[in-house]
């Protein structure tokens, strides 16, 4: 049976990509894409669509997709009804506590306001810690949030550190790290599952053998 | 222009869609009527209350909630399964169990905005209330006709059983918060924190390996695997119940689309024995899903047990065939309403027709 990939646009894109041709897929047409929405694998039967994070999600909730590479952060911020079988161990970073120099949210005594594109994420974080904090949700830049003075502090994504540091903001707390996953709708879980599986393991080889490669 | 718009989450069925929809029911309701089910009628809305005392937990967002004139809060009915124990606890309450009951109803969940999800489904399913795990082979049979009986191309039921995951957090004396999170993580087979999860717990060995492997116990041939990874005695009995189980359905003939999932454990308080699921290729979420419910009647003060399920009349209508029904025509002249109706009475007796006025001095009948 025919098994669709829902990838996620960008740089996720491309590891994902490489995997798949480490481990003998033929991802021709999706590294030369033009503009084609639907790529078929020239080696198996397969077929791709690149799509947003959010997206991937709902692509696979609904079935459309039967497995999708997408990052633990979107599933953190959008939880989605999908299996999810498999960290591909690339895209890593960490959704992380930032604000200015001397300014730690975490020891602010009255009401305090977080800027963040996650406001599920956030939110749950002040859950856990026992404390109430208003969200705001910012579509971009949040790190202007501390600095410009609409928040008291962010809960973003970083991978370097290098944007939090040009702003003048540390960080106090890390809230969990991220990678890409391989998620799979339950319905394609049942009924095409030695595909589905195939495909899981031979992403599991295709991993092993990119990041041999990396570490040489 | 006028604005038009219906809810959030609300649908429209047009002729095609709803011909389908009352050729599923009927077919399925067939089913129920030859095993000697009969049918309830509820009140589609209840009172918020009654829900929280048969769900220990249940999700307040997800029910549609208004108030009545003294204050209380009343709710779109969420399921059809907390209604029919309420009846079966109050209105049978004298009565001798077993009770076999069918319905077919509207049943409502609030959606989250724009996520294509159906606020209003149909729930088609049957309750058998008073019987023990031994009756589980007759709800699964059943099941297994209905599926059947609409003729699906490729279709799967799952079977798995809340016990085998239950009596293994007893033994261990896990928390209820612990057992949830773990439940929800193997449930999903959310596998990479479902590791790091178990790591945490610092359990036994054979416990983490058991629990590390469940999500992945599905199949066929999935019962040598289980027994191994089983650490008491309860454990092993919930298998061995799973294998009698598959022994009945195989000398029943009808073991051809079932497989089993042990990792299968949703809505851990509700179910307390066999969970299945059904799946055909044209739905992207399960169709049919039905379980053991022990632990529920007593909740409304009257201690049965109980076993049901319920297929999803508006996610199999892309799998249906189309149900053409003949309509034929009368065309007749502009104010020979009359002699068209009597003469529509006549073609009535074996087909459906239309009566269609027009300006021409002449009858037809066209096909």
């Amino acid at each position: 049976m025919s098994i669709s990939i829902a990838l996620t646009k960008g740089r996720l894109e491309k590891q994902a990509i490489a995997m798949l041709e480490a481990c003998g897929y033929g991802v021709e047409q999706l590294k030369d894409k033009g503009r084609a929405l639907v790529f078929y694998d020239t080696k198996k039967d397969v077929k791709y669509f690149l799509a947003k994070p959010n997206d991937v999600i709902t692509y696979v909730e609904h079935g459309i997709a039967d497995i999708g590479i997408v990052g633990k952060d979107t599933l953190l911020e959008k939880s989605g009804d999908v299996y999810e079988l498999l960290d591909l161990e690339v895209g890593k970073c960490k959704f992380i506590l930032a604000s200015l120099k001397g300014n730690n949210p975490l020891e602010k005594v009255g009401h305090i306001k977080i800027g963040t594109k996650y406001p599920n994420v956030a939110s749950q974080y002040f859950h856990k810690k026992g404390l109430e904090v208003e969200i705001i949700k910012i579509d971009g830049s949040v790190e202007l949030g501390p600095v410009l003075g609409l928040s008291d502090g962010i809960i973003d994504i970083m991978e370097t550190g290098t944007t939090l540091k040009e702003n003048g903001l540390v960080v106090y707390d890390t809230v969990c790290d991220i990678s890409a996953r391989a998620i799979v709708n339950r319905v394609s879980y049942k009924l095409k599952k030695d595909e589905v599986l195939q495909i899981i393991n031979d992403l599991k080889e295709g991993k092993q053998y990119v990041e041999s490669n990396q570490s040489k | 222009m006028k604005e038009i718009r219906i809810p959030q989450g609300m649908r429209d069925l047009i002729v095609e869609e709803c011909a389908k929809k009352r050729f599923a029911q009927k077919t399925i309701e067939r089913v129920f009527q030859s095993f000697g089910y009969e049918e309830i009628m509820t009140p589609s809305i209840e009172y918020f209350d009654t829900y929280q005392q048969g769900f220990s937990e249940v999700d307040a967002t997800e029910m549609y909630k208004f108030f009545d004139q003294d204050g209380e809060i009343l709710t779109l009915r969420e399921d059809m399964t907390v209604p029919i124990c309420r009846v079966c606890a109050s209105k049978y309450a004298n009565s001798k169990p077993p009770f076999r009951f069918f319905y077919t109803s509207n049943v409502f969940k609030v959606r989250h905005v724009f996520a294509g999800k159906r606020g209003e489904v149909t729930d088609c399913g049957v309750e058998c209330i008073g019987l023990d795990e031994k009756s589980d082979i007759e709800i699964l049979y059943m099941a297994i006709q209905v599926m059947e009986k609409l003729h699906f191309k490729n279709y799967q039921i799952e079977i798995g059983n809340a016990k085998l995951f239950q009596s293994a957090v007893d033994a261990l004396q896990l928390d209820k918060a612990d057992q949830k999170r773990l439940a929800a993580l193997i449930d999903q087979k959310s596998i990479v924190d479902l590791n790091c999860f178990v790591e945490a717990l610092h359990l036994s060995k054979e416990a983490q390996d058991f629990f590390t492997q469940l999500p992945f116990l599905s199949g066929n041939d999935v019962f040598e695997k289980a027994k191994q990874l089983c650490f008491t005695e309860e454990m092993q009995a919930v298998i061995d119940q799973l294998v009698s189980l598959y022994a009945a359905l195989q000398t029943l003939g009808v073991a051809e689309h079932i497989s089993f999932d042990l990792g299968k454990i949703p809505h851990l308080d509700y179910y307390t024995g066999i969970i299945f699921e059904g799946f055909i290729e044209e739905s992207g979420t399960s169709v049919l899903s039905g379980g053991r419910y022990d632990n529920l009647m007593q909740k409304f003060d009257r201690e049965l047990p109980a076993c049901g399920f319920s297929m999803k009349l508006d996610y199999i209508l892309d799998a249906l065939d189309n149900q053409n029904k003949e309509v034929v025509q009368l065309y007749y002249p502009k104010g020979k309403e009359i002699e068209a109706i009597q003469k529509a009475d006549e073609i009535r007796k074996n087909k459906a027709v239309e009566m269609i006025p027009w300006n021409r001095d002449a009858w037809e009948v066209r096909q």
